[in-house]
């Protein structure tokens, strides 16, 4: 109906993925918002996944010959049927690999304004205002969208995941599959190679510079990287010293990276090396020079003793993991 | 003196070696001018005046290897005179009656020369192959990595050695046997002829048949083995006495730190041996292989894949087995497959101290940005260097920053820099990326404008205007690129109302000072390097250090300022001002050791295999004098390398690396200088 | 294999953005332009196909500041033929976007369009599936390699945390690139300036409607997000693991 709020479940190896959950989130707001209900597109994800759904009022669930896996084709097809079946006032989709395949498809196909890179929503007056995060997050932009069916695409992070994980029985609707083109076919799933972690897709990077007294320093923030559950990156000079593999290097020369947390240990901040990870979420840097100039880019930044800190952080990370 | 048959069998034998020796030098001649285009045709009276000076007193071998030189010195004049030597040898052989022995007056002063300089050769020569074939020093050896020809590797230049020492040791000793032989034949001593006649005393007993042969036979070995040598020399190193002259007479004489323009810039640069421009195909043939150029080589030094020598041997192994099909107009296969290797060309940071240090005029760094034109023109630039090249192009500067963020570095100044474009200034002042952009440079910029402001210098920036200057783009053989940043920042300069520019920056000094020249708007003003202008306010007391600062400093010559422009010594007066002990490392001035970020390579990524750093070379060589307190540099990018380098070689708080001004700020005084980063 | 790439001019993120008075654009004023960096990637794409199959390739843009030296640029490092849409003025939308690139590719042959996975100025989606969607052809986001087969290609497509997917796209296709198989080469100045002296961009209007007519959903506000400059200094590690609880890490 017109105040429903329908979130894209999004899933890969039988798993929800921490967008979803934020996206729940943030449609049950809207939805009470709107005052309508709030429902879950499941598309190849099967009874179980279902279950998951539970802070959702509706899930309708699409099954089918192809849809086990991912595919950008038939996927969108499916999530179009769902679509027309719920007509909600808006769709949400993660801005996320599976998503961008989805979210601009759908708004051309069914007609519906799209807002992407949305990090907020504001309902004023029954007009729905996007806030998308565009220009490298240098901007909030403001669109507004009008009292019509829209799709927003959220950046994931952009909300609590817990808010969406919630309990409950939310009607379950099997929704037949519509038929596909089948001009995109899925083969297989190719599982990073276990060599090394690609540190452009870590959430959290501890990241190591020639700050640090020696290549038995690197153990500590490995620690503390494995209880914060990413990996360690470095800059130039500890590459170039053989101190870790190439494939850690952040910078001009190196990767990359936009993690939620770049935390920098012992990093001057050399331009090279800032150009590979300022668009980091959130940047934290730790430093014995308060003149270091990784603390005029960093969020946030701490003039202190690598070595205590580390130890101490992973102590209280691990602590509280139990 | 010869018999008759001997007289004719040496007259055969002359013309058949002179025949074959003729096609050797017939192909040199043709390969050499399938080169591309050079303009070396100017004052050639002077030119080869010149360099037949510099070869007559070995001004060139002598610039290093002591030792080495003055043996090679004495085979050298020894040589010489025997040009001389061999002429009385054939007219002996064919003038009856005819002979320098027991002659006094002249022809005795000539006998005494000959005897003497005789030994002096085979001192030199045995000195030499000992030293190659039992010292046998690491210099001769090569990097693991560094490309060689099978030739090269089978032990080609130990053979010519051998061969040529050889060759020498007979020619010349036989020849001083032969005197003595006569001596003894005679029964007499000459005192024109003192070790040979101390000689001959050995042969006194001997029957006059057998010393007649002996004589016959001496004769022989010095002359027919002439002959025999002249069609090996088109194929041997030894034909550098031959070379080595005219290259030396006919190397670049414009400024060194001017390079010369790409000649076709629809096919810039050299793929292959003959797209090379002559002088640098020639120069394959003035090689002696002696491999000072490697020695001298920063990147050779710290174990990457370039030998500079490496480069000319090969050229020079391949053309013996190839000349023929080039003279005759083929192609060589590329460069970086059989000379060098594309590794090699990316490692260069065109320091030039290779060019430098060749004792025949060579300039094998030429050859690697040659190949470097041609590599970027295909594309093929590594990767790193491409987005920074990209950055440049775009952005004007190559921290892929904002050019509206230029002038950033002057915020924390509490005066305003004048704007150059919109007021007339006295002094313009280049500032150069790194000095705009590097947090630590920008505070060495700080204080020079301090300190200018202060002594009411009339100095004014381009604030967003300004563009990289191109040194090293042009180095890294993007030659397009070169010329699109001046010609921008030349017609910046025509609108401009200034007298001097100057810069702290070494590489944008040598591009302003020789390269803009051609571009429009440019000329008729002086460009300056900061440590002159800081010294001409020193002795104009303009500003007056007010205190001494004392401890002990060592001092890095930028390759750019000194060995490229020969500015040595205002940074050395500035910092003795500042009442700092001077110390100076063993590699100074003319021999300074690059730094290793010149010619784009601060933009590249550390070679494949690299054992060690320039810098962290250099920083062992200045912590080897001994306590010091600081390592002085005049160069943006030095600072940023050294200080690096001082981290990465453990060395850090065992030395501080300073720039000039950062020292003159504190003597001054009333400059607060800021905290190091 | 016709090979099409869309291309787009970004504003040039390493400047500090400003908003212009009505709050609601960026300040034109300040605003600098460069080519959208995941572009550079479709384009080097494209090239590595058509140098695999002997294609033809085509680099389409919209008119605008430095547009010409974008395609000169792209046509001296391989590409065959440029063409600029002209006379659109300022497109508010990758959707009004879209539709110029599709008028512009109306009645020319394609078997393979590649763009950038997305730009940093994306606010109504992304220009690929846009483009798909209105030609009804298929379309995949976040492609890192193709490899062309018999009428169709393979390609990878990336997931977070390093994980791949291999799908099979029958031609004709849409693709969003989001790293071509290798840094995207560099085209030397003086190839460039050749090119410029020697080639010509093909140039087609826009017609009437296209731009204006999909503005519809519009920016009502600009601001930059809330962050200081410089870091906020923490005390202790306590005040560190807040941080960090705030962050949703912990």
């Amino acid at each position: 109906m017109a105040g429903d709020v329908l979130v894209v479940a999004e899933h890969l190896g039988g798993k929800l993925a921490d967008v979803t959950f934020e996206l729940l989130g943030r449609g049950r707001e809207l939805a009470d918002g709107l005052g309508g209900e709030l429902a879950a597109a499941l598309v190849g994800g099967g009874e179980g996944l279902a279950a998951e759904l539970g802070a959702a009022d509706l899930v309708v669930t699409v099954d089918g010959e192809g849809l086990g896996e991912f595919n950008p084709e038939s996927h969108a097809r499916a999530l179009e049927a769902v679509v027309e079946s719920v007509g909600p006032r808006a769709v949400l989709v993660g801005y996320t690999a599976m998503g961008m395949d989805l979210a601009s498809t759908l708004a051309v196909r069914t007609g519906r304004a799209h807002a992407a890179f949305c990090v907020g929503v504001e309902l004023e007056g029954g007009r729905l205002r996007a806030v998308s995060q565009l220009y490298g997050g240098k901007m909030n932009v403001t669109t507004d969208l009008g009292d019509g069916p829209c799709v927003l695409s959220f950046l994931a992070g952009s909300a609590p995941a817990e808010a969406g994980r919630k309990e409950g029985a939310p009607r379950v609707e099997p929704l037949a599959p519509p038929p596909a083109p089948g001009r995109v076919r899925f083969k297989r799933l190719i599982e990073p190679e276990a060599g090394d972690v690609d540190i452009t897709t870590q959430e959290v990077l501890v990241a190591v510079g020639r700050g640090i007294g020696g290549k038995d320093d690197i153990e500590v923030a490995e620690e503390l990287a494995e209880a914060l559950g990413g990996a360690v990156a470095a800059s130039r000079p500890l590459i170039d010293a053989g101190w870790l593999p190439k494939t850690r290097q952040v910078g001009k020369s190196g990767l990359k990276v936009k993690p939620k947390l770049y935390l920098a240990l012992g990093i001057s901040g050399a331009p090279e090396h800032v150009e590979g990870m300022k668009s980091s979420a959130t940047i934290v840097a730790i430093n014995t020079d308060k003149h270091a100039p990784i603390f005029g880019f960093a969020h946030y930044g701490m003039v202190a003793d690598l070595f205590d800190v580390c130890e101490e952080l992973t102590e209280i990370v691990q602590d509280r993991k139990g | 003196m010869l018999t008759g048959p001997e007289q004719v069998a040496f007259v055969l034998l002359a013309l058949v070696c002179a025949a074959a020796a003729f096609t050797g030098f017939r192909n040199i001649v043709a390969v050499v001018s399938r080169g591309g285009p050079a303009a070396r045709g100017d004052r050639l009276a002077a030119r080869f005046a010149g360099a037949f000076l510099d070869v007559a007193l070995q001004r060139p071998v002598f610039k290093a290897r002591p030792w080495v030189s003055v043996f090679h010195a004495f085979i050298f004049f020894g040589f010489s005179f025997y040009l001389l030597v061999n002429v009385n040898d054939v007219v002996e052989a064919y003038v009856p009656g005819w002979t320098a022995i027991g002659a006094g007056g002249a022809v005795g002063l000539f006998n005494l020369l000959a005897d003497l300089l005789s030994v002096l050769v085979l001192v030199g020569m045995i000195a030499l192959l000992v030293r190659r074939f039992f010292a046998r020093p690491k210099a001769l050896e090569f990097n693991p990595t560094v490309v060689l020809r099978p030739e090269v590797v089978a032990g080609g230049v130990r053979r010519d050695s051998l061969i040529v020492g050889v060759f020498i040791l007979l020619h010349v000793g036989a020849r001083w046997l032969g005197t003595a032989f006569h001596l003894a034949e005679r029964g007499a001593t000459d005192p024109w002829l003192p070790t040979a006649s101390a000689v001959s005393g050995l042969f006194a007993g001997l029957p006059e048949g057998a010393l007649t042969v002996a004589v016959h036979v001496c004769w022989w070995l010095a002359m027919g083995l002439i002959l025999l040598f002249l069609p090996y020399f088109p194929r041997s190193k030894h034909l550098h006495l031959m070379v080595a002259p005219v290259n030396l007479a006919l190397d670049k004489r414009t400024p060194r730190g001017a390079m010369e323009p790409v000649a076709d810039a629809a096919r810039p640069g050299a793929t292959t041996l003959t797209d090379l421009p002559w002088p640098l195909v020639l120069d394959s043939y003035a090689c002696i292989m002696c491999n000072r150029c490697q020695e001298a080589c920063p990147a050779h030094a710290t174990g990457t894949a370039l030998s500079p020598a490496a480069l000319e041997i090969n050229k020079r192994y391949w053309l013996n087995g190839h000349a023929a099909r080039i003279a005759a107009g083929g192609a060589s296969p590329p460069l970086v497959e059989f000379a060098t290797s594309p590794e090699a060309v990316w490692a260069c940071t065109s320091c030039y101290a290779c060019v430098e240090i060749c004792p025949v005029g060579n300039a094998p760094m030429m050859d690697l940005i040659e190949a470097r034109r041609a590599l970027v023109f295909a594309g093929e630039a590594p990767g790193e260097l491409a987005e920074v090249l990209r950055s440049l192009d775009e952005k004007g500067n190559s921290f892929g920053e904002s050019a509206r963020k230029r002038p950033r570095w002057t915020r924390p100044l509490d005066f305003k820099i004048p704007d150059a474009r919109k007021q007339p200034v006295e002094y313009l002042w280049w500032v150069g990326d790194f000095a705009s952009y590097d947090p630590q440079c920008q505070e060495v910029s700080r204080g020079v404008a301090r300190i200018l402001h202060a002594a009411g210098v009339d100095f004014g920036i381009l604030y967003d205007a300004e563009r990289s200057a191109g040194n090293d783009v042009r180095r890294a053989g993007e030659e397009g690129l070169f010329e699109s940043l001046a010609e921008t920042n030349a017609a910046l300069l025509a609108e401009c109302e200034f007298e001097r520019v100057f810069t702290t920056d070494p590489h944008t000094f040598n591009a302003l000072k020789n390269e803009y020249g051609p571009f429009s708007g440019c000329g008729g003003y002086e460009v300056v390097h900061y440590s002159t202008l800081l010294l001409e306010l020193l002795e104009s007391g303009r500003t007056a250090p007010a205190r001494r600062l004392g401890g002990r400093a060592t001092y890095h010559d930028p390759c750019y300022l000194g060995r490229y422009n020969g500015g040595f010594e205002a940074p050395r007066a500035l910092i003795r001002a500042c009442g700092v002990e001077l110390v100076e490392m063993p590699r100074n001035r003319e021999r300074s050791f690059c730094c290793g970020a010149g010619g784009g390579r601060i933009w590249m990524k550390d070679p494949e295999g690299a054992t060690e750093r320039p810098s962290e070379n250099r920083i062992r060589e200045a912590l080897a004098l001994g306590e010091m307190d600081y390592f002085v540099v005049a160069c943006p990018k030095d600072l940023t390398m050294y200080r690096d380098a001082v981290k990465t070689s453990g060395n850090e708080g065992r030395i501080e690396v300073r720039d000039i001004v950062d020292l003159l700020s504190e003597a001054i005084g009333d400059v607060p200088r800021e905290a190091a980063a | 294999m016709k090979l099409i790439v869309l291309m787009k001019r970004v504003p040039d993120l390493v400047e500090d953005l400003e908003v212009d008075g009505s709050g609601r654009a960026l300040d034109a004023e300040t605003l600098k332009l460069t080519t959208n960096e995941f572009d550079e990637h479709a384009l080097e794409e494209a090239l590595l196909l058509k140098e695999a199959t002997g294609g033809e390739l085509t680099v389409v843009a919209l008119d605008g500041e430095e547009v010409d030296k974008m395609l000169f640029t792209a046509m001296a490092k391989g590409a065959d033929r440029a063409l600029k849409i002209t006379g659109a003025g300022a497109v508010g939308s990758n959707l009004a976007l879209a539709r110029l690139f599709v008028r512009a590719l109306e009645g020319r042959e394609l078997d393979l369009v590649l763009t950038g996975v997305q730009a940093a100025d994306d606010r109504d989606g992304q220009l690929g599936p846009l483009v798909a969607a209105l030609l009804d052809l298929p379309c995949v986001e976040v492609v890192t390699g193709v490899s062309p087969g018999e009428g169709s290609v393979t390609l990878h497509k990336e997931y977070s945390g390093g994980v791949v997917a291999e799908f099979e796209v029958d031609l004709p296709a849409v693709l969003g690139i989001q790293a071509a198989r290798q840094a995207p080469r560099y085209a030397p100045v003086s190839k460039v300036r050749q090119v410029q002296e020697s080639a010509t961009l093909e140039t087609i209007e826009s017609g009437e409607g296209g731009a204006a007519a999909e503005g519809g959903f519009e920016i009502v506000q600009m601001t930059p997000p809330e962050t200081g400059e410089g870091a906020q200094m923490l005390e202790g590690v306590d005040e560190l693991v807040a941080v960090l609880e705030s962050k949703g890490v912990l």
